[in-house]
């Protein structure tokens, strides 16, 4: 085996290895622990960004292995892929580090960093998949990874968002299968083609590669919290805040977005979605998930459920950004994948530094907090501005190619929704912002813990101001070489290209 | 060399206060905002009209140089933030815990300030003037008292509003040319079939920004209450840099357009009117300045509209905008800093400063007319006549027009009420100015 067809796999297996190795660790054994967790997440980086430097320089990676007759799993490395990877690997290494923190002296921990590690391997399985096969694999078991970390608590309330995941994700994966034996009893193939391979087909065969289609959507919708299949979202909110960051960040809503992209573009095909009409219905839906995932968390007091909705708005700019069908508006949707992950992860950290530091859970809770936790806060202020879209931060790069790709298509509609979302966005941020900065704080915190002359322990506080600086950092240096952006524009080239 | 020191002071004019401000939210530097300013003094004295692009950053490249105009906006910043900064030392509480967020919302501002300013193109104009007007409503709400605070909160919804505006004519101009720089905007704008909705968003979006009738509420309550150095930053901050925006943005000189230039040109006349009418009559003493740059402002969005109309007119006198808004900025600073002055020799700024000569003369030359016609003996007015005059005399009662103009002030101090008028305005414009 080569180092081209090799790599992929290694890729996965460094965050399997470890995973499975943890296993077997008794609880005491923290230090090995630790030393697996950052060592896999390491080494994860590392071998993506040697790959990252490979595609960027044409060269091909690919790991076949046999799995069925006339159907094998793949494991390929493309531009589109390339970009789900990096946020996975990148955003994993800072949630191990706070998840290490977050979890210091609380039981089951090796349970917990197993089914962490299986979680992003199926997330990384998940972008590199070469196929439909291979891709309805990982994201099954990026389901039954996931499930153990929401109930990792033990609590009844915990065990009950843990039940409604499960019953949603199992009935989207079943409509995905469906839809995938359907499709390959078609058409004889599912491996993932650059603009897809159905539009050869008969026209006689387009009504039912629409019910395909629309089956599809509503399994991968179910992860993407697309209306009305985002019941499970706000709920699994109760899991602790490494595991949030890892749901609403990297992982499962990544998966169901980054799922809906693959299917457009590398199964159907932009221009055929688009010529079976498929691409307005799909545009309005995201638009209406947008504005109604805003308009629930303006009333939410609970500060991970208002973030929880906002991840149901925020991840439907990039279906948005798809379904608009125009070069500009993917580079927005495209980079908002990336944009939204760094930027949400940062807020849901900053929720957990608060939960663990000060016990605060509610936003009325949050008065003054600003001068209790000033960095934790600070960074906050950061995500919470980039998903209002300010600039120069990453969330106005993404909103910035959607609008311009709405008027470049002629979908001006598309204006007033972001307009509407902006304003929403500002509508249930800003008052955080107010009470914890200029509110008055109260003579004692909910259930405080000392750090000594810290806010809060440095594995709490480094990564959301690592990921703070990178919400500024994207937005800033956007053209850069290696920016997401540039990666979103590299898949459109190729994606649109005469 | 020289290109190296030019460029380097114009990325460290902006680049240093940004700089500053980071270790400033746990320990702010002695004198940071003067040192923050250093790069910025010196920029005015470097001859010529240097620029840089720098093309890495943000998604199309960031511009920044200093021209004719900017050089007076520059110059005039420069003077009132080192007042400013002298007050805020002058009049520092070293026991207020708020000092490092103080100090850090400042710098913060500075940098936006300074930073749109210097911007040569519309994105980084945008994002300049968006890290300037959230730092600037936070030093508001922060260091102000109750009266500030809320309308610190009413600034901030008409900021949000103005950004998301601004932001879809940004759009708009992006969809029109692929270079953003003001210039090629502007040829861009004016060689659109439709340039009408990019002006009427841009009117709507600096409009809010800069505080013009009706949605100048927040700037009174300001000037009258939060700290002097607050004070003296209101006009070179959210208004003056607002109308830079309105000058930059809009393709003056280049494009005739009647109907948006009659729109600014009453807008700017109502904000006249209204700020003479209400508050130069009978203001308070510290309240003057705002209506004193209330006036300013309409009078300059006058003159913007009068260039829209008139193109060859703004070619020939549009130079002196700038003269005109530095002007006005220093005179505003020397009538703030005086009243802090007068403050420390005792004079209490509480006291009311009634025009009373004029509004008695107001009041009562109906009444003396009829008078004097009596005893001279020239009483033929027709009754009805003389019931007319004397019921003007009642209406011209200053009194009855406070009242008037305190319920108007009250519930336009309303965001809910100013916001839901203005979107009708705003509406109406928009119908107004598409074909």
């Amino acid at each position: 085996m080569s180092w081209s067809t090799t790599l992929p796999l290694l890729i996965v297996g460094s965050s399997l290895l470890p995973g499975l190795a943890i296993f077997f660790l008794s609880e005491e054994r923290v230090v090995s622990r630790t030393i697996l967790n950052l060592t896999g997440a390491f080494l994860k980086l590392v071998l993506v960004g040697a790959m990252l430097w490979g595609v960027s320089h044409g060269h091909h990676y690919e790991t076949r292995l046999p799995l069925l007759p006339e159907l094998d799993l793949v494991l390929r490395a493309g531009p589109l892929a390339m970009l789900f990877v990096t946020l996975s690997a990148g955003l994993w290494l800072v949630t191990t580090v706070y998840a290490i923190g977050y979890l210091e002296g609380s039981p089951h921990r090796s349970r917990f960093f197993g089914f962490f590690s299986l979680c992003v391997t199926a997330t990384v399985g998940v972008a590199l998949a070469g196929n439909l096969l291979t891709f309805l694999l990982f994201y099954e078991l990026l389901t039954l990874s996931t499930y153990p970390l929401i109930i990792h608590r033990g609590t009844e309330e915990s065990r009950r968002a843990g039940r409604v995941y499960l019953i949603y994700t199992i009935a989207g994966g079943a409509l995905l299968l469906l839809a995938t034996v359907w499709l390959y009893t078609l058409t004889g193939t599912l491996e993932f083609t650059v603009r897809g391979f159905l539009s050869e087909l008969d026209t006689s065969l387009h009504p039912t590669l629409i019910i395909i289609f629309v089956l599809l959507i509503a399994g991968l919708g179910v992860k993407a919290a697309l209306i009305p299949l985002h019941g499970w979202l706000p709920q699994a909110m109760v899991a602790p805040a490494p595991v949030s960051a890892l749901l609403h960040a990297v992982a499962v809503v990544k998966a169901g977005a980054f799922g809906i992209v693959r299917i457009v573009y590398d199964v159907f095909g932009i221009e055929f979605t688009a010529s079976l009409g498929l691409t307005l219905p799909l545009a309005i839906l995201a638009a209406s998930t947008v504005i109604y995932g805003s308009l629930r968390a303006l009333f939410q007091d609970d500060l991970k459920r208002r973030l929880a909705f906002s991840t149901v708005s925020q991840v439907s700019y990039i279906v948005l950004g798809v379904a608009i069908v125009g070069p500009i508006a993917t580079i927005g949707g495209l980079v908002h994948l990336v944009h939204q992950g760094v930027q949400k992860i940062t807020l849901f950290f900053c929720a957990g530094n608060l939960a663990e530091t000060l016990g605060i859970h509610k936003i009325s809770e949050m008065n003054g907090v600003g001068r209790r936790m000033p960095w934790t806060m600070a960074a906050f202020t950061v995500g919470a501005f980039g998903m209002i879209g300010a600039p120069p931060l990453a969330g106005f790069v993404s909103k910035w190619y959607l609008g311009l790709g709405a008027l470049d298509a002629g979908q001006s509609w598309v204006m007033i929704i972001l307009a509407g979302s902006s304003l929403l966005n500002a509508a249930y941020f800003l008052p955080i912002l107010h009470v914890a900065w200029f509110k008055a704080p109260p003579d004692s915190w909910p259930m405080e813990r000392s750090f000594g002359r810290h806010e809060t322990a440095w594995a709490l506080l480094a990564p959301p101001m690592v990921t703070a600086i990178l919400v500024l950092v994207l937005g800033l240096l956007a053209s850069a070489p290696f920016s997401p952006l540039e990666w979103a524009r590299l898949i459109t080239t190729r994606e649109f290209a005469p | 060399m020289n290109e190296i020191m030019t460029a380097f002071l114009l990325i460290s004019t902006p680049g240093l206060p940004l700089l500053l401000a980071i270790p400033a939210l746990r320990l702010p530097l002695p004198w940071s905002v003067h040192i923050a300013l250093l790069p910025a003094t010196v920029l005015l004295f470097v001859p010529g009209s240097p620029a840089i692009k720098l093309p890495w950053i943000l998604w199309g490249g960031v511009g920044l140089g200093i021209d004719e105009a900017s050089r007076w906006w520059l110059a005039m910043s420069v003077m009132i933030w080192i007042a400013a900064a002298i007050l805020l030392r002058t009049h520092a509480d070293h026991s207020n815990n708020n000092s490092p967020r103080l100090t850090t919302l400042i710098l913060l501002t500075l940098a936006g300030q300074i930073g749109a300013i210097l911007a040569t193109d519309m994105a980084s104009f945008f994002t300049f003037m968006t890290l300037m007007g959230y730092a600037f409503v936070s030093l508001m709400i922060l260091d102000g008292d109750k009266k500030v605070h809320r309308a610190g909160q009413l600034y901030l919804v008409l900021l949000v509003f103005a950004d998301i505006v601004l932001f879809e004519a940004l759009l708009i101009a992006a969809a029109s040319t692929e270079i953003l720089e003001f210039a090629a905007v502007a040829r861009a704008i004016a060689q659109s079939t439709s340039p009408a909705l990019y002006l009427s968003m841009a009117i709507i979006g600096f409009t809010l920004k800069a505080g013009l009738w009706p949605l100048h509420v927040w700037l009174p309550p300001t000037y009258g209450s939060a700290r002097p150095a607050v004070a003296l930053l209101l006009w070179v901050v959210p208004v003056a840099t607002g109308l830079l925006g309105a000058l930059r943005w809009m393709p003056l000189g280049v494009i005739s357009a009647p109907v948006p230039g009659a729109l600014l040109q009453a807008i700017g006349t109502a904000t006249i009117l209204y700020a003479v009418l209400f508050g130069l009559i009978r203001v308070q003493r510290k309240l003057l300045p705002a209506y004193v740059a209330i006036v300013a402002t309409g009078g300059f969005v006058m003159g913007l509209g009068t260039g829209l109309i008139y193109p060859a007119v703004w070619n020939q006198y549009g130079s002196w905008a700038p003269v005109f808004v530095a002007l006005v900025g220093i005179g505003l600073a020397i009538m703030i800093a005086s009243f802090v002055w007068l403050e420390k020799m005792g004079f209490s700024s509480s006291v009311s400063n009634n025009v009373s000569g004029v509004v008695l003369w107001i009041e009562r030359w109906p009444k003396a007319t009829i008078i004097w016609k009596r005893l001279s003996g020239i009483d033929y007015v027709p009754k009805l006549l003389a019931a007319w005059i004397a019921r003007w005399g009642e209406l011209w009662q200053s009194h009855a027009w406070h009242r008037a103009f305190d319920v108007g002030e009250y519930l336009l101090q309303r965001w809910a009420f100013a916001l839901t008028l203005f979107l009708l305005l705003g509406m109406v414009s928009v119908v107004l100015l598409l074909p």
